[in-house]
């Protein structure tokens, strides 16, 4: 199980055409293997962010290829890989990005419910044992809008997490989370990686957190630097 | 998955619910104008074709003489022929319908005939002392003359059915006997075109609201006028049919035309202005009732955009987390439906409302009481199906865009 791949970046480079051609990435290519921990650093600008972006399949207008989980994704159509990001990919965004008008629960079961591979009961279940992962069993029935910044990050890692997707992407996902919250979810996405061999790729620019990890990527100017 | 979709669109029509009422009423609104226009524009036109038919029937078969009698010759005499004619006369032609037996039951064998009447219609002058007016003199059988026009309904004095048992009496509008200064009982003298005068005796009056009518028609019995013009008793100037729908005249004349030796005329021939009256307004009704619904789509329109305005990084995220394009326009398509089942919905109690309320205001003008209205199950359906619609064509186009939303834009900033 160490040695499977489980992503694989070749050859990516990226233009950004506003408000100038500008290459972004510059022939990035790595692998990543099932079951690591591995974080992107590197200065604002570097193209981390744009880097994570693409690995998440969400953005599309790169050069290269993505294989997740054995599967080519360049070149497939935004439905299909809504579909698998569903099933694959959980997200957890630089801020919080959770739909305020759902109580925390629904944010959490959504793209379970999505899924549609459990029953309603199973998937409410797996939330509250999320929740309480994180420390916020007894917010669930909380609309989300009345949550602090902290908390509203922690619910979208409990979301993140809600399909077991096989490689969890994060964003600057401890940004807002005081040392003690880090602490809790580096432990968390350690414990996943560890215990159910999912993989972590997160963008981060606290060291303490990188240093921490099986791997780094260091970006400098769209090229990896080590 | 459907259930999903759906919980989200109730969580964004609740999550506003000033915003969500303010789109129902649109559809509401364009609903009720849609079904109050078409009820009163019904009514309006039932109106009128009830005081139109009180003297129209709806088809006509009489005698209209030959098309051209001022120069006979040249239908028999090769063209470039010359010929020369002076101080021409009009021969006598046979004036009425003759063989009105066979006429009259071949009419009655055709299945959408409900009710035919043969009539003599005599041009008098009628006098009282030095009082001389003109007129028409309508003789009448009287049973089958009230299925037609329903004449009994407008008696205002006396009884139409006496009619039948009194050779010697007319039954005058009450202009016309207001005009000659007669009452109940008194005598009417008339005199014909050929010199013949007449006395009947005064048993009834009769207002249809229709002033042309009340001041120059009267009635006596069919067998009284044959005597006055010293005809035969098969003698019949017009025959006078209704049908089962009067807007379908048209197969009956086609099909009794060709058979029968003389002019069949359909009401819409004969005034085309009724007609065209009752279809401009209906293109009326039509016009102002779908531009009522068109600006409901439009506020619709409005509404759902500013809500996906307001959703774009929901959408962003939903998307984000696996949610397809298909999903999103479902979401946001199953809102614009439930604005328009539930605001047509309120829209069919609110139109009945509002139709009711303005048939009671009252109206006294030719015969009416209230304002006239129409209650068509039709018109009713109709209107739902065109607000579904119109809501759904306004749900429609901004569920497109926000399906094409692309996620790396909205959360990357």
């Amino acid at each position: 199980m160490k040695n499977k791949i489980a992503l694989k970046a070749d050859h990516i480079v990226k233009y950004f055409y506003e408000p100038e051609k500008f290459q972004v990435l510059k022939d990035i290519g790595f692998e990543v293997k099932t079951g690591e921990f591995l974080t992107l650093t590197g200065k604002s600008g570097s193209g981390k962010s744009t880097l994570l972006y693409i690995l998440s399949t969400m953005d599309t207008s790169y050069e290269g290829s993505l294989v997740i989980n054995n599967e080519l994704l360049t070149g497939r159509s935004q439905n299909q890989l809504a579909a698998f990001r569903n099933e694959h990919i959980g997200f957890v965004f630089q801020f919080h990005y959770l739909l305020l008008d759902f109580t925390v629960l629904d944010n959490v079961m959504l793209p379970a419910l999505k899924l549609n591979k459990k029953s309603k009961e199973e998937i409410e279940h797996k939330a509250y044992e999320n929740l309480k992962l994180l420390g916020l069993e007894n917010q669930a029935l909380k609309m989300a809008n009345k949550l602090s910044g902290g908390q509203q990050q922690r619910v979208a890692i409990a979301r993140a997490l809600i399909n077991d997707p096989s490689i969890i992407m994060g964003d600057e996902p401890t940004g807002n989370l005081d040392s003690k919250n880090t602490r809790n979810v580096f432990d968390i996405f350690k414990q996943l990686t560890r215990e159910k061999g999912q993989t972590i790729i997160a963008v981060t620019h606290d060291d303490d957190f990188a240093r921490n990890s099986d791997r780094v990527i260091d970006l400098s100017d769209g090229k990896i630097v080590q | 998955m459907f259930s999903t979709n759906y919980k989200i669109a109730h969580t964004h029509l609740t999550s506003n619910l000033r915003q969500t009422l303010v789109a129902l009423l649109g559809v509401t609104f364009g609903i009720s104008m849609y079904i109050f226009m078409n009820g009163f524009m019904g009514g309006v036109n039932d109106a009128q074709t009830k005081l139109a038919f009180t003297s129209l029937a709806h088809v006509r078969i009489y005698n209209d003489g030959p098309s051209d009698h001022t120069n006979l010759i040249r239908a028999i005499v090769p063209e470039h022929t010359k010929v020369r004619i002076s101080n021409a006369k009009v021969i006598q032609y046979t004036t009425g319908i003759k063989n009105t037996a066979a006429i009259l039951s071949l009419l009655q064998q055709q299945p959408e005939v409900v009710a035919v009447t043969p009539q003599v219609n005599i041009n008098v002058f009628f006098r009282n002392g030095g009082n001389k007016l003109n007129g028409t003199l309508a003789g009448v059988d009287v049973t089958n003359e009230n299925k037609v026009y329903h004449i009994a309904n407008y008696i205002t004095a006396g009884t139409w059915d006496n009619l039948q048992f009194r050779p010697d009496g007319i039954i005058l509008g009450e202009d016309l006997a207001k005009d000659l200064g007669v009452n109940i009982d008194d005598n009417v003298n008339i005199l014909t075109s050929d010199g013949v005068s007449h006395n009947y005796k005064l048993i009834g009056l009769f207002r249809t609201n229709v002033k042309q009518i009340d001041q120059s028609k009267t009635y006596i019995n069919i067998a009284a006028a044959r005597q006055l013009l010293s005809e035969n008793q098969e003698y019949v100037t017009d025959m006078q049919i209704n049908v089962q729908n009067y807007e379908v005249t048209e197969p009956l004349v086609s099909r009794v035309a060709p058979v029968v030796p003389y002019k069949v005329e359909s009401w819409q021939t004969a005034n085309q202005q009724l007609e065209a009256g009752a279809q401009l307004r209906n293109i009326i009704a039509i016009a102002v009732s779908l531009v009522i619904l068109m600006v409901a789509g439009f506020g619709i329109y409005n509404i759902m955009n500013m809500t996906i305005n307001e959703k774009i990084r929901e959408i962003a995220i939903l998307k984000a987390m696996g949610y397809s394009g298909s999903d999103i326009t479902q979401i946001f398509l199953t809102q614009a439906m439930v604005i328009g089942l539930l605001g047509g919905l309120v829209g069919l109690l609110f139109g009945y409302a509002v139709a009711r309320i303005v048939n009671h205001v009252p109206f006294h003008i030719a015969g009416m009481s209230t304002l006239p209205m129409t209650y068509h199950v039709k018109d009713y359906i109709m209107s739902f199906l065109f607000g579904l619609v119109t809501t759904l064509v306004a749900g429609y186009l901004p569920a497109r865009k926000a399906s094409r939303i692309d996620p790396v834009e909205i959360i990357r900033g």
